[in-house]
């Protein structure tokens, strides 16, 4: 106990010195938290992107399709037939669902043109299961058989397109012949996945299956979920039905997309580029005790002298590091919980700041991005400032305490 | 009865690759309750010869034997244990901890041996304070303390724990004349009461009319050792 007494006394013997190593300490601990909560409300919008504008909650496709998607090939379609349809409904958590129609394109307003992702869709349906009907900024969603297209209003500004133009998709067959859609443009709409707005653009399912020659045939089916945090066994369970329509049918969760996985290991590059930060508080504690060390030598004799033994002063130095470990844990903590209380209710808009689309870097959003509160994150950060503290004295208090009695008593 | 004997004692130090005999053979030994000093010229090896005794040094040759146990082979921490328990130090400069009050500093010798409570600490850090002359003092810290009040917080941190042997290493050296009259009353008040054994090394005159015993020290060997039965301050 006395030990103890003696850190918490050297804590105070330089106020300003332990008052800037806590700082050090709060301010990386209130950095981590601060970026930690705008990297997973990142990806809470990313991935609610993705899910909303893009893929629904779980999507089915061939095999053989999905793992060429990219392609965007004609091959290994779908017949969106009764019995598939039926099968789908039975996915615990149910919805909706919508078959689509994925397929290359360029898209010529006579002047220019532009490779695009074409989406023939089933608007009733595909509206049911994505939620673009909020972002239609002007016109409508086409009705079957209608030769109306939507498209996003970035890529209407860069084709100069407006409602009403006419447009012509020049696209090949699943016999690899040309054939081109003219469609008038019925809606543009302005979604929070810059993806959507500037690459693809909607045209009826019939016309397009009608235009491509591929009958009744979809490349996929987007299902909506009541709940996007549904158990890995809704998946698995319903692989085993649908398989009994199709062997050659799989069944991919949202989670199971490569934009989730890029996302993710963005940020676990993310988290190394925090650690760095963090190792820098870790070198202000290992410099401060290295400091007192040399400040107490004489003491640190005297310690000696005394008949303390190496592990006692080691512990001396190790207690007086934790209590800033835990000052500065403690501070930033406060100022983590401050900034992610702000942000989280207000977010932060970083085209005030610099004229960036976040889809530039693959990120898939374009409107303000919000905190998330993550409370293991401050356990995490509190427990890291303390034990970070502790483990970074040890070395330093080592060899503080090793010096040679004699040599520490009289400063040789 | 010896408390302290020392056999043909060597220290050598090595400055790269040269060797530096500190202590050249010292035979020595110290009874229970002497009130000695080591005097010699700088660089002499008082200071080592002191350092060897306290368990703060090893030597490089021969035996040393403290309570009838020979120490001169221990490890460190068999070392430390020994310090702990059996020896106090006071030195040139204090070394008191400066965050510590006057009663902390005395308390920290006592504290870190196990054996007593915590009012039996209380009773005696007081009573050692009140021994040395600072009664009433016991909260201020070193720094609102004098030299001479800063020694005697060292002197009472070296006894409060009843050591068998105190080592001064020239405790008057930043003292005035009269600091170190006061301080050595002190000394030799603890000798008589508590029957303490005490080994300075020392320039200062002062310091050595006060001894019972003059151990000159040339070379780290000891060339003169004088008892003395007749001293003044003991009488």
């Amino acid at each position: 106990m006395f030990l103890i007494k003696l850190s918490l006394k050297n804590l105070l013997r330089h106020k300003r010195r332990t008052i800037i190593t806590a700082a050090i300490i709060a301010w990386a601990i209130f950095f981590y938290i601060t970026f930690d909560s705008f990297l997973l409300g990142m990806n809470d919008m990313v991935f609610q992107n993705i899910i909303d504008y893009e893929y629904g909650h779980v999507q089915v496709a061939d095999q053989t399709y999905w793992d060429e998607k990219d392609e965007l090939p004609l091959e290994n379609l779908l017949v969106n037939n009764q019995s598939i349809n039926q099968e789908i409904t039975q996915i615990e958590g149910y919805q909706a669902h919508a078959g689509q129609l994925n397929f290359q394109v360029r898209l010529n307003d006579g002047v220019k043109e532009t490779p695009v992702v074409g989406r023939g869709i089933d608007a009733n349906q595909t509206l049911n299961v994505l939620d673009y009907e909020q972002y239609l900024k002007e016109g409508e969603f086409f009705k079957p058989g209608e030769y109306k297209a939507v498209l996003g209003q970035r890529l209407a500004e860069v084709m100069n397109l407006e409602l009403g133009d006419y447009i012509t998709l020049l696209t090949r067959t699943e016999s690899d012949t040309f054939n081109t859609i003219d469609a008038e443009i019925g809606g543009i709409i302005n979604t929070p996945n810059p993806s959507i707005n500037q690459n693809v653009v909607f045209v009826p399912l019939d016309i397009v299956q009608d235009a491509l020659n591929v009958d009744n045939k979809v490349t996929h089916y987007i299902i909506k979920l009541n709940n996007k945090n549904f158990r890995p066994n809704v998946i698995s369970n319903f692989q085993n039905t649908i398989k009994t329509q199709n062997n050659n049918l799989n069944v991919y969760s949202w989670r199971d997309l490569d934009e989730v996985s890029i996302t993710k290991s963005k940020q676990a590059g993310n988290t190394m580029i925090l650690l760095i930060i963090l190792t820098i508080a870790a070198i202000g504690i290992i410099n401060i005790v290295i400091l007192a060390a040399l400040e107490r030598m004489e003491e640190i004799g005297m310690m000696k002298a005394l008949g303390l033994k190496e592990k006692e002063i080691i512990f001396t130095f190790v207690v007086e590091s934790t209590g800033i470990g835990i000052l500065g844990g403690i501070f930033g903590v406060i100022l983590g919980a401050a900034s992610v209380y702000y942000f989280s209710n207000f977010g932060i808009d970083f085209s005030l700041f610099v004229d960036i689309d976040m889809s530039t870097f693959g990120i898939p959003i374009v409107s303000e991005i919000y905190g998330v509160w993550n409370p293991w994150t401050f356990v995490y950060m509190f427990f890291f400032a303390i034990f970070g503290s502790m483990l970074a004295s040890i070395l330093p208090a080592r060899w503080a305490a090793k010096k040679d009695p004699v040599d520490a008593i009289y400063r040789r | 009865m010896n408390l302290l004997s020392l056999e043909n004692v060597s220290k050598i130090y090595h400055q790269g690759e040269i060797e530096v005999p500190a202590l050249r053979g010292i035979d020595l030994e110290i009874e229970k309750g002497e009130f000695a000093t080591v005097f010699g010229p700088s660089g002499s090896g008082k200071t080592t010869l002191l350092n060897v005794i306290g368990c703060l040094d090893k030597p490089t040759d021969g035996v040393i034997k403290f309570d009838g146990n020979n120490i001169a082979n221990l490890d460190k921490s068999e070392l430390a244990g020994i310090r702990r328990r059996n020896i106090g130090f006071v030195f040139q400069s204090y070394n008191l901890i400066p965050v510590l009050t006057a009663f902390e500093n005395v308390e920290f010798a006592v504290k870190i041996i196990d054996h007593l409570t915590k009012d039996e600490i209380k009773e005696r850090v007081l009573k050692m304070l009140s021994l040395v002359g600072l009664e009433g003092l016991e909260d201020r810290k070193p720094n609102e303390l004098s030299g001479g009040q800063k020694q005697r917080v060292a002197i009472a941190r070296a006894l409060v724990k009843e050591p068998k042997l105190v080592l001064a290493d020239e405790p008057s050296a930043n003292l005035d004349s009269k600091t170190s009259e006061d301080v050595l009353e002190v000394m030799v008040k603890m000798n008589k009461e508590l029957d303490t054994t005490f080994l300075f090394s020392t320039h200062d005159p002062l310091v050595m009319d006060y001894a019972k015993r003059k151990i000159e020290i040339k070379d780290g060997l000891i060339s003169k050792d004088e008892r003395r039965e007749e001293v003044d301050v003991f009488n």
